[in-house]
C-alpha cells in the first residue's frame, strides 16, 4: 500500500510538472537593468525552433541599439531596457501570450516582433488591441502593412510586393520562363503573388507555381515537377532551413547547370548553411554586409556585431538594430512616450546614415508604415575573396522608391483612434 | 507525365527507404522495451553533428563508421541511467522522459554547435546526378540506399542467426519466458537500445548530407517514421520497412498533382490502412504494447 501511495503522488508531480511546462511561461531573461525608471522595450521573437538562428540575430542587433542609444543619453534621458520573451517558432498562441504578457505585466512602453509572418500578424492585432507602438523587424508577409494594417505597427522588412518588384526585371532578363516554388504559408505567399504579378508585367511568363509544406526536408519530388516544366529560371523562395535543403539538393541534382537558381529573398544564415558547390544563383537581399560603394554607417555597424559576437551582421541583425534605433528616434522627437504621437513621430521618419547603413535614405511611409529601404541585387559565391563570411557579390542596388508599390494598392486604411 | 509519375514512384523508393532505416531504429526499442523514443530525433541530429565534427580528422568515411557507434554509446548510456528505471512503469513516464530528453538534446546541440545550419559536405563524386534524364538519381541517393540496404540486411541477420538477434525477437514475443529461461533482460534491453540508437545515429549522417544541419533535423524527420510503424504494423519489422517504403512512395506521388497537401497524404494513409486492417499491413493481431 505504501508502494502504491508513494507512485501516485510522483504521479502527480509530474503531471504538474507537464501542466507547468505546458503553459510556456518562463522568466523574461532582462539585459539591462540600470537607471531609475528605464524605458522598455519587448522583444517577442523566436529563440527556439527553426527561426531560432534567425530571431537571434535581431536581438543581437537590438541589443548594440540599445547600448548605442544609452551611450548617447538613452531615451528622453532614460536608459533603454530590452526584456526578451521567446516567442517560438511556430506557436502562434505563444507569442500572442507572449505579447500580452510583455505589455501587461512587464509594462514595457514599446513591441518588437516577430521573425515569423504569421506571428507578426497576430502580435500587431494585440498591439493594436491595447494601444503599444510595435515594429515588425523581419516578418515579410504583405498584409501586415496592407489590408490588416493597424495605426500602432510599423514595418523594417520588405513584403512580397516590394521584393517581387525589384526582382522582376533581373530574373526576367536571365529567363523568361519562370517556375516558382515556395513555402505554403503566409510568407511564401506573399513572395510568390509579388513577383507572379511583377514577372507578368515585366514580360515573363510563369509557368508553374508549387506550394510545399513548412519543413519540408525532400525536394526530389517537386524538382522532378519543376524540371519537367522545363523553365529557364526556377525561383525557390524557401527561407531558413527549408531554403537550405531545397538548395542543397537542387544542386545535388544538376539542376544549376540546366537551368538557372535563383530567388528573391536570400539570407546569410541561408548561405552560411550550405556547402560551398550550392552557394550559386541570383538572389536579393535585404541589407548586405559589404555593400559595393563606401556608405557610411556600415563599417561601424560591422565592427559593432563583430565586437559582441565575431561575425558579420546579416539583414536579421540590421532589421533589429533599425527597429530599436526607429523607437528611440521617434520617442526623442515626439519628446513623449505618448502611443498615438510615438506613431505620428515614426511616420516619415527618416533613418540617419549611421542607422540606415544603406544608400539612400530609407523612411517609414505615413501611408502604410512601411520601411522604404534599398534592395541588394546580386550572386551568391562560394567563398569570399577577402573574407570567408562574404558569400554574395552586391551586382545592383536598386532604391526603395523604385520599386515600392503605390500606398493606394496596398490595401491599408489606417485608423487612429480619436 | 507518366515520366514524371515513373520518376517520383522510383523516388519515393528512396525516400522511402531513409523512412525505414530510422523506424527500424524505433521499432526495435519500442518492440522490447515497450518505450515510444521521442529522444529518436535528437539521437539522429547528434549522430550528424558528431559526423560533423569528426570529418576535418577522419574524412567524410571515418564519421560515417564512427559517428554512429558513439552515438550508439551515448544511447547505451541514457538506457542504463535514465530509461531502464521507467520499465514495467506506465508508458506515459518512458514517453514523458524521451519528450524531454528531445527538448534537451535539441538545446544542447544549439548550445553546442549553435542555432544556425552548419555545412556540412559529402565527397564531390556523390553529389552528382548519375545520368542527365534521370537526373534525381545523383550518387549520394544511390549510396543511402545501398548503405540503408546493408544495414537493413545486417540487421535481420543479427536478428535471425546471432544469440543476441534470437535472444530479441524472442523477448519481443514473451519477455517473462526469456526471463524465466536464464537470459539477462536488463542486458538485452540495453543492447537492443543501443542497436536501436545506432541506427538513429547513421541515418542522421545520412540525412546531413541531403539537408541542412540544424539542431532540429531530426524534428521533420521523426513523424513519418512513427507513422512508417503504424502503418507496417507495430511489433513486424518487415512491416516497418515496408511501411516505410509506402509512405515515401505516396508521399512522391502526391506531389505531381498536389505538392501542398504531401505531409498531410502521410497520415491520409494511415487512417485508411487502419480502417481495413486496424493492426496494420503486417501487425499481429491482438498484440497489446
Amino acid at each position: 500500500m505504501g508502494k502504491f501511495e508513494k507512485s501516485i503522488n510522483r504521479r502527480t508531480i509530474l503531471k504538474a510538472g507537464v501542466a507547468a511546462g505546458a503553459l510556456q511561461i518562463a522568466a523574461p531573461y532582462i539585459v539591462k537593468a540600470q537607471g531609475e525608471q528605464p524605458v522598455k522595450i519587448g522583444v517577442d521573437n523566436p529563440l527556439t525552433g527553426i527561426y531560432t538562428a534567425l530571431g537571434k540575430n535581431e536581438n543581437t542587433g537590438m541589443a548594440l541599439a540599445a547600448e548605442q542609444i544609452n551611450a548617447k543619453g538613452g531615451i528622453l534621458g532614460r536608459k533603454v531596457e530590452l526584456v526578451i520573451e521567446d516567442s517560438t517558432s511556430d506557436k502562434t498562441d505563444v507569442a500572442v501570450q507572449k505579447a500580452r504578457k510583455l505589455i501587461q505585466s512587464d509594462k514595457v512602453d514599446f513591441l518588437i516582433g516577430n521573425v515569423n509572418s504569421s506571428q507578426a500578424i497576430a502580435i500587431s492585432q494585440v498591439a493594436a488591441e491595447l494601444k503599444m507602438p510595435h515594429i515588425d523587424p523581419g516578418g515579410h508577409a504583405d498584409v501586415i502593412t496592407g489590408s490588416s494594417c493597424q495605426w500602432t505597427t510599423f514595418r523594417v522588412c520588405n513584403t512580397g510586393a516590394m521584393q517581387g518588384n525589384a526582382m522582376a526585371k533581373p530574373l526576367v532578363k536571365i529567363g523568361k520562363k519562370i517556375y516558382i516554388i515556395a513555402q505554403d504559408y503566409a510568407f511564401g505567399h506573399s513572395l510568390a503573388d509579388g513577383l507572379s504579378k511583377a514577372a507578368k508585367t515585366a514580360g515573363g511568363t510563369i509557368v508553374g507555381t508549387d506550394f510545399f509544406p513548412l519543413g519540408t526536408t525532400d525536394y526530389s519530388a517537386i524538382l522532378i515537377k519543376a524540371r519537367a516544366a522545363n523553365p529557364d529560371v526556377l525561383v525557390d523562395l524557401a527561407a531558413g532551413d527549408d531554403g537550405i535543403n531545397s538548395l542543397k539538393q537542387a544542386v545535388q541534382f544538376g539542376i544549376d547547370k540546366q537551368l538557372h537558381l535563383a530567388g528573391m529573398q536570400q539570407e546569410l544564415e541561408v548561405l552560411e548553411g550550405l556547402p560551398p558547390e550550392a552557394r550559386v544563383g541570383t538572389w536579393l537581399f535585404e541589407w548586405y554586409w559589404n555593400q559595393p560603394s563606401n556608405v557610411p554607417g556600415v563599417a561601424d555597424f560591422v565592427a559593432g556585431i563583430r565586437k559582441s559576437t565575431g561575425k558579420v551582421p546579416t539583414a536579421r541583425t540590421w532589421f533589429g538594430f533599425a527597429a530599436i534605433h526607429s523607437f528611440a528616434l521617434a520617442a526623442n522627437k515626439a519628446k513623449t512616450l505618448d502611443a498615438a504621437k510615438v506613431c505620428h513621430a515614426l511616420e516619415g521618419l527618416k533613418l540617419p546614415p549611421e542607422v540606415a547603413c544603406q544608400p539612400g535614405e530609407p523612411y517609414y511611409r505615413a501611408e502604410d508604415h512601411q520601411l522604404v529601404p534599398a534592395v541588394f541585387i546580386g550572386h551568391a559565391q562560394a567563398k569570399g575573396a577577402k573574407d570567408p563570411e562574404d558569400l554574395f557579390v552586391v551586382d545592383q542596388v536598386e532604391q526603395g522608391p523604385s520599386f515600392i508599390p503605390p500606398a493606394t494598392e496596398t490595401g491599408c486604411k489606417l485608423h487612429y483612434p480619436t | 507525365m507518366t515520366q514524371v509519375i515513373l520518376f517520383n514512384v522510383l523516388n519515393g523508393l528512396i525516400v522511402g527507404a531513409f523512412y525505414a532505416l530510422m523506424a527500424l531504429g524505433l521499432s526495435l526499442i519500442l518492440n522490447l522495451s515497450g518505450v515510444i523514443n521521442f529522444a529518436h530525433g535528437g539521437f539522429l541530429a547528434l549522430g550528424a553533428y558528431l559526423a560533423y565534427s569528426l570529418a576535418p580528422y577522419l574524412g567524410f568515411w571515418g564519421g560515417l563508421v564512427i559517428a554512429p557507434f558513439l552515438t550508439a554509446a551515448l544511447g547505451i548510456i541514457v538506457e542504463r541511467v535514465l530509461i531502464r528505471r521507467l520499465y514495467g512503469r506506465d508508458p506515459l513516464y518512458s514517453l514523458l522522459l524521451t519528450f524531454g530528453l528531445a527538448f534537451i538534446f535539441q538545446d544542447g546541440l544549439r548550445y553546442t554547435w549553435g542555432a544556425s545550419s552548419v555545412p556540412y559536405q559529402i565527397p564531390g563524386w556523390l553529389g552528382s546526378p548519375l545520368s542527365t534524364s534521370l537526373f534525381f538519381l545523383t550518387g549520394y541517393r544511390v549510396f543511402m540506399v545501398i548503405i540503408v540496404a546493408l544495414a537493413v540486411a545486417a540487421l535481420f541477420l543479427i536478428l535471425g542467426y546471432t544469440r543476441l538477434g534470437i535472444r530479441i525477437r524472442a523477448g519481443t514475443l514473451d519477455l517473462d519466458t526469456v526471463s524465466v529461461l536464464g537470459v539477462n533482460v536488463r542486458v538485452l534491453r540495453n543492447l537492443n537500445f543501443g542497436l536501436g540508437i545506432y541506427l538513429a545515429g547513421l541515418a542522421g549522417v545520412l540525412a546531413a548530407g541531403l539537408l541542412g544541419l540544424s539542431p532540429t533535423i531530426g524534428d521533420q524527420l521523426i513523424m513519418p517514421s512513427f507513422v512508417a510503424i503504424i502503418v507496417g504494423g507495430l511489433g513486424s519489422l518487415p512491416g516497418t520497412l515496408a511501411g516505410g517504403l509506402l509512405i515515401g512512395i505516396a508521399a512522391g506521388l502526391t506531389s505531381v498533382f498536389f505538392p501542398t497537401a504531401q505531409e498531410a497524404i502521410i497520415y491520409v494513409m494511415m487512417a485508411l490502412v487502419l480502417m481495413v486492417r486496424p493492426n496494420g499491413l503486417f501487425g499481429d493481431a491482438g498484440r497489446v504494447q
